[in-house]
């Protein structure tokens, strides 16, 4: 048995790095992956927990959020599709027409 | 006799359809009066035929049958605030005049406005007219009073300017909507202080209902506002209101000039629907005024003021309807003098201004419209200047005017003569009844008859006899069936109104009644007044019984009445004395008449142009520097704000993502600190 200890360790590390991903690059796709690692660490949270306490209500509901994480990229990277025929890159740095 | 199904019939019960009757006509004429008989004109006269059936019937219930004065109202929009109706002599006298006068000038229009081509929308005005002027009449509340009262006032601006492409007509009804506006204004300002008043009583229903009120006078006149009686001051505001409707001194401006408008709508506003309207409403507030210190003495002062002012000023004018327009204000000035002299003769004064207001609808409306039928037959002129010896061309009329103007300056049994010696009469009797200023009432009320006798045939002699003065003037043409009908009909009622009614003695008995019987309601009685208590309430001490004056103060009025009479024809007629060296510009007193006072100068020139343009300078200046300036500083701040604020917006998802994280690290530090863990 792996103490619970380590697993929100990693979990920790891979939203940590989820992150400083976001806050930091600029590549459309690598944003979205990033946003993917976020979710993953609180889907491991979840499981962790539900293993830990006995209850398997959290497994489903990481059931559900994977479900949620598959639609969310989905509709993220036929976004990402449209801005590149639009502008032929994915720097979302540059794409900011709707500001002031 | 009468048939016996017809006596069943309680009119009073229909009352309601004699406002609704005109208003219908009023429609039809509107939306489809082209398309009918003569291209209009027949919706509006037979829906006031109606209303005037409805009002006999009314009379002959209350009159003959004694069936008791009656009111019903229902709740309107606001609890307290009411419809209603109410019937009683007051009303009914003038329900029975206007209808009857407004039926034979709308007749006298079929042919009078024959070569007009808005014929329907003349006659959908008149009928509105008229319809509000009904809806005043038998308003049993101050509020519902008060917006007829404002209908007839559209009614006439839209009439008076009824020829609105010439601009004079058009100046007309604007100057007499301004001038009625002010004293309508300080109405509607003494309307709201009745209601607060009455409401500080606790009264919850009926607040400003007539009946209402005159029950509550007693603890009304307890009230007071800025140290004076609140009922004075009240009855100040409603006195405005009617100098600027009926013409008083010194908001009567409008009149002369409202004759720009078609000799119908003259003889309507003169006779039946505008002008009495004021004097309708002190009568039928006449207990309020009772009650209030001093109010009355206002009246009286006021009225008799304005029937010797307005009486010099119709020595001077060449046009003819102007001239009847000076005579119409002097004697609206009788009526309120002598409704101002019930201070001493209580509801008999009511009665008195009422018979004469009837007698002088009657003989008004005649001069008006053989006036109108003179102006018909020569092409529109005016000035009597150019008219003369129009009695051979045109003798109907000719004689109608005769008869109109005997009956103005009272000549013996004619309906003048009953109705005004008896003002004059009584005028006196309260001024040795210690009626406040009475003998000064008495004294302008006896002037004015020697000037109106005077001004009357010079204007009947300068038009009807001696040499025709213009080319129109010597073949002027006869009016046709429909103006000829109704003149001998007006004539009829303008000599004989005196003698049918007994010399006005039935008709006073009848309007006695008002105020001190009972009145059914619905849903219970309101009891008669006891208006020498009321009268007490304003420190007016009433007769107790019939006074007579001495029989020289009788026959003063008809003595200088011949002394007019004779003055005019010795100088117009007989041309015995030349009046041409004092009728000139360089007579000082002859400027002052002809210039009326100064008060057309005064109002236009000096208050409006001066004083109201130097007023709206400086508000100009607040208004466009420091309003706007304020709105300005505040939008340009605004503006700077956002111009800074904006720039936190950047468009770039990182930042925004950054903001949110650093955000809910935050939140959760913070969390931790307050609550010492998570």
């Amino acid at each position: 048995m792996i103490p619970l200890q380590y697993y929100l360790l990693l979990a920790g590390i891979l939203f940590a790095i989820g992150a400083y991903g976001i806050m930091t690059l600029s590549n459309g796709i690598r944003l979205l992956m990033c946003v993917e690692l976020m979710l993953n660490a609180a889907n491991l949270n979840l499981v962790a927990f539900s293993t830990h306490i006995n209850d398997v209500s959290g497994q489903v509901f990481a059931l559900f959020s994977i479900a949620l994480a598959a639609a969310e990229a989905a509709v993220g990277f036929a976004i990402i599709l449209m801005v590149y025929r639009l502008r032929t890159e994915i720097d979302i740095e540059n794409v900011k027409l709707l500001r002031w | 006799m009468m048939d016996p199904n017809l006596t069943t019939i309680d009119f009073r019960l229909y009352a309601h359809w004699i406002v609704l009757l005109p208003m219908i006509g009023f429609l039809l004429e509107l939306l489809i009066g082209k398309y009918t008989w003569r291209k209009g004109g027949m919706f509006a006269t037979l829906s006031i035929l109606g209303s005037m059936i409805i009002s006999y019937g009314c009379l002959y219930n209350v009159y003959v049958q004694e069936l008791g004065f009656w009111e019903y109202s229902w709740d309107w929009f606001y609890p307290g605030i009411v419809a209603g109706f109410t019937i009683d002599p007051l009303s009914l006298a003038m329900l029975c005049m206007v209808s009857f006068i407004s039926f034979f000038i709308h007749f006298y229009a079929i042919g009078y406005m024959s070569h007009d081509c808005a014929k329907n929308v003349y006659f959908a005005e008149t009928a509105l007219f008229t319809g509000s002027m009904f809806g005043l009449v038998l308003s049993n509340n101050l509020l519902q009073l008060f917006i007829f009262w404002e209908m007839v006032g559209v009614c006439s601006y839209l009439l008076i300017g009824f020829w609105w492409h010439k601009p004079e007509a058009a100046a007309a009804g604007k100057k007499a909507w301004m001038s009625c506006a002010v004293g309508d204004c300080l109405f509607l300002l003494g309307i709201a202080m009745m209601y607060t008043i009455m409401v500080k009583q606790g009264i919850t229903t009926e607040i400003i209902s007539f009946n209402n009120i005159f029950q509550n006078l007693e603890h009304l006149s307890h009230e007071t506002i800025f140290g004076m009686s609140a009922l004075t001051i009240i009855c100040i505001l409603f006195m405005c209101g009617v100098l600027g409707k009926s013409a008083g001194f010194p908001l009567h401006v409008w009149i002369p000039d409202a004759m720009e408008g078609p000799t119908t709508v003259s003889a309507l506003i003169h006779a039946a629907t505008m002008v009495t309207a004021g004097v309708y409403l002190i009568a039928r507030a006449f207990p309020i005024f009772l009650a209030a210190p001093n109010a009355l003495m206002i009246v009286a002062f006021m009225g008799a003021f304005t029937a010797l002012y307005a009486s010099t000023l119709g020595l001077v004018v060449n046009d003819l309807k102007r001239i009847f327009a000076y005579s119409t204000i002097s004697q609206l000035g009788y009526m309120i003098a002598i409704l101002g002299c019930g201070a001493v003769l209580g509801v008999a004064a009511v009665a008195y201004a009422i018979f004469h207001l009837v007698a002088h609808a009657f003989f008004k409306a005649l001069l008006f419209l053989s006036s109108g039928s003179v102006l018909h037959g020569i092409g529109n002129i005016r000035d009597i200047k150019e008219m003369g010896g129009l009695l051979k061309g045109m003798p109907w009329t000719g004689y109608a005017m005769l008869a109109g103007a005997l009956a103005l300056i009272a000549f013996p049994f004619t309906a003048g003569y009953y109705s005004k010696d008896r003002i004059i009469e009584d005028a006196y009797i309260y001024a040795t009844n210690g009626g406040d200023l009475g003998y000064m009432v008495w004294i302008f009320l006896v002037l004015g008859v020697i000037l109106t006798a005077t001004y009357t045939f010079r204007a009947w002699y300068l038009a009807m006899t001696g040499e025709p003065r213009s080319y129109p003037a010597i073949r002027p043409h006869e009016c046709g069936f429909w103006m000829k009908t109704t003149l001998v009909v007006l004539s009829v009622f303008a000599l004989g109104l005196g003698i049918m009614t007994g010399g006005g003695v039935k008709f006073w008995h009848f309007l006695e009644e008002t105020f001190v019987h009972e009145t059914q309601t619905a849903s219970g009685v309101y009891p008669g007044l006891d208006l020498h208590e009321i009268g007490l309430l304003g420190g007016n001490t009433l007769m107790q019984h019939g006074a007579h004056p001495p029989q020289w103060v009788i026959y003063l009025p008809l003595l200088l009445m011949i002394a007019g009479l004779a003055i005019a024809t010795t100088v117009y007629y007989k041309n015995r004395i030349d009046v041409s060296k004092y009728v000139k510009k360089d007579n000082p007193l002859y400027q002052i008449l002809w210039n009326k006072y100064y008060l057309d100068y005064l109002f236009k020139d000096i208050i409006a142009e001066k004083i109201i343009m130097t007023v709206f300078t400086f508000w100009d200046v607040l208004d466009r520097y420091v309003i706007d300036g304020v709105v300005n500083l505040l939008s340009w701040i605004t503006i700077q704000a956002g111009q800074v604020g904006r720039k936190l917006q950047t468009g770039v998802v990182q930042n925004y993502a950054t903001a949110v994280i650093f955000g809910v690290s935050m939140l959760m530090i913070l969390v931790i600190m307050f609550r010492g863990g998570l």
